[in-house]
């Protein structure tokens, strides 16, 4: 309990440090900001007035805890390109993101557990080989590519679903299947070896030699004893799921944190690019610790690492 | 069985080698058979494949496709290969110092480790690039960061446990030196996993740098990059979509090439995994 709270205040600390680390980083490169505000025709003092008006021209230090104390009131600031309250903005894309994140997550254990599980049952069948085969391919596909072939194939030859935007079920389906098709092969690949591991247990001979049958034996002890760990880890897909969200956003145009983050940083509007960065790395930062505090709670004997 | 002989019978090993090999021969014969990646013929723009003088076909500014692919492959594996070579040797000597020295030396390194974990891979690489501009020299900087500190925390955790080993008791209560002790007992047990580890990386920088220069914040032209291929021919599919499928297909290959030797490597340098794996199946 001590170690958690400990790492929970590590994590506080480490935020804060990442948010100076991204305030910095994209003030670095001198690129201008006022290209995508302010028209091509605009004067040298114009452009001056308007990186005077939003700051920009003061110390990075300054600027970074003029930016700090507005945080602390709740005051998000504004899009430089557009002006729009970032509170808003934020609403809609962090819906949008969870939506297809939180689906994807589904998708990967929903379809990867019992796939892992019948590949574990069924090993060295030609099912098996089909599974783990398709499961290597699967982790090797770039998913920009895949997402492209998908909707070359899917709507584009067969017009069977919408090749981008929002709507109703059918725009998630797409996105959802690209973006967690890396996790799925992975969660394939884990539950499949710890299955085969657990078989090769004390226990699983005793089960075998007290009469109890295979199936029991597969779908209750070995199943439980294999999920434990691989569900602890569940934390880790978090990460995966937000680094590839940008790419995966962006190609579907999924109005989500992912896009608005890519879209922000080649437009250099500094106050989406933090915010959002932000949300990545606190997002990523808490699966990391559940994936900690999941894994060390499902192997004790791990506990005096953590 | 010595090493080398079930290394031979190690199907994932060798598939994953052969492929390997080809994609590495593909790279260095293409742009010596298909001539330069950047000969624009601006008049003749997109031919189809199987064209006279450009078999694969040419892309919107007339260039050979096959000679760009090819080349392509060098970008790749030149980024690949140089940040797994920076991120394995920082990488296992960090991890190595702080699993074996411990105490606060190790906290210390542990914090800055789990502030860089913190970051997705891509988020590092498009603010390196919105810092320091796009290009190759940011995606090598930004993989090679996140690889070494992910390599850094397997290595400390496999040290950690190391050290508590008897046999490493036992060497430090007969007063071996530090180095003895790191060269001849712990080095050589942890190698296996940085091994397997490394083969595991090659394939995320392969993907990574292919994605970064698929959203325009990596490689830039007129450097042929297949990540930038592959984006440069996505609204060109209905006309010719080899320009997109063949960088496609070899990206594929390479990063399946090196999945096939990590898993091959795995199977063959981790005892306990193997062994765990074969009695399950000797039912």
């Amino acid at each position: 309990m001590k170690a958690v709270l400990r790492r929970t205040l590590t994590m506080l600390l480490l935020l804060m440090v990442s948010s100076f680390a991204v305030f910095a980083a994209i003030r670095l490169s001198g690129g201008d900001v006022t290209a995508a505000r302010l028209p091509a025709s605009a004067s040298a003092e114009d452009r001056a007035l308007f990186r005077q008006q939003v700051g920009l021209d003061k110390p990075i230090i300054n600027q970074y805890f003029t930016y700090l104390g507005k945080l602390a009131t709740g005051d998000l600031g504004n899009s430089l390109t557009n002006n729009a309250r970032l509170s808003t903005l934020a609403t809609e894309k962090i819906r949008n993101s969870l939506i297809l994140g939180g689906s994807s997550m589904v998708v990967i254990f929903a379809l990867g557990i019992p796939l892992g599980m019948i590949a574990a049952m069924r090993r060295n069948s030609w099912l098996d080989t089909g599974i783990t085969s398709v499961s290597v391919a699967g982790m090797a596909i770039p998913n920009f590519w895949l997402a492209l072939i998908s909707i070359y194939v899917f709507s584009t030859l067969l017009g069977w679903l919408p090749s981008a935007g929002q709507g109703g079920i059918r725009y998630l389906i797409l996105p959802t299947l690209v973006l967690s098709a890396e996790g799925i092969a992975l969660t394939v690949r884990m539950t499949r070896s710890a299955m085969l591991e657990n078989l090769g247990q004390d226990f699983v001979r005793t089960l075998r030699a007290a009469g109890v049958s295979e199936r029991r034996i597969h779908l209750k002890h070995v199943l439980r004893s294999s999920l434990m760990p691989l569900i602890s880890l569940a934390g880790l897909r978090v990460g995966q799921i937000a680094g590839y969200a940008l790419v995966v956003e962006t190609i579907f145009g999924w109005a989500g944190v992912g896009q608005a983050l890519v879209n922000a940083v080649l437009r250099r509007d500094y106050p989406v690019v933090q915010l959002f960065s932000l949300l990545l790395v606190a997002l990523v930062t808490l699966g990391n610790l559940m994936a900690t505090v999941g894994y060390t709670l499902a192997n004790p004997r791990l506990r005096k690492y953590s | 069985m010595t090493l080398l002989r079930r290394a031979r019978r190690n199907k994932q090993l060798v598939a994953g080698t052969i492929l390997a090999a080809m994609v590495i021969v593909l790279g260095i014969v293409g742009p010596w058979i298909f001539g330069a990646y950047d000969k624009q013929n601006l008049l003749a723009g997109h031919k189809p494949l199987g064209t006279p003088g450009n078999f694969f076909g040419t892309d919107a500014l007339g260039r050979d496709l096959a000679a760009r692919a090819t080349y392509g492959i060098r970008i790749s594996l030149f980024v690949a290969i140089s940040v797994t070579a920076l991120a394995v040797v920082l990488g296992m000597g960090i991890g190595l110092v702080a699993g074996y020295v411990k105490g606060r030396v190790d906290s210390a390194i542990s914090l800055v480790v789990d502030f860089v974990w913190g970051f997705p891979l891509i988020l590092v690489a498009v603010l390196a690039a919105a810092s320091i501009g796009s290009g190759l020299l940011p995606v090598i900087l930004a993989v090679g960061l996140v690889n070494t500190v992910a390599i850094a925390r397997v290595v400390r955790g496999e040290v950690l446990g190391l050290s508590e080993k008897d046999f490493v008791v036992a060497a430090h209560a007969g007063g071996y030196s530090t180095s003895h002790i790191l060269f001849r007992h712990i080095i050589p047990n942890v190698m296996p996993v940085a091994f397997v580890l490394s083969s595991y990386y090659v394939a995320v920088a392969i993907i990574a740098e292919a994605s970064l220069s698929f959203v325009g914040l990596g490689a830039q032209p007129p450097t042929p990059s297949l990540g930038q291929m592959v984006s440069d021919g996505r609204n060109f599919l209905r006309l010719n979509h080899w320009e997109s499928t063949i960088p496609g297909i070899l990206i594929f290959a390479m990063v399946l090439s090196v999945s096939l030797i990590g898993d091959g490597l795995r199977d063959l340098l981790d005892p306990r995994l193997r062994t765990a794996v074969e009695r399950a199946s000797a039912k």
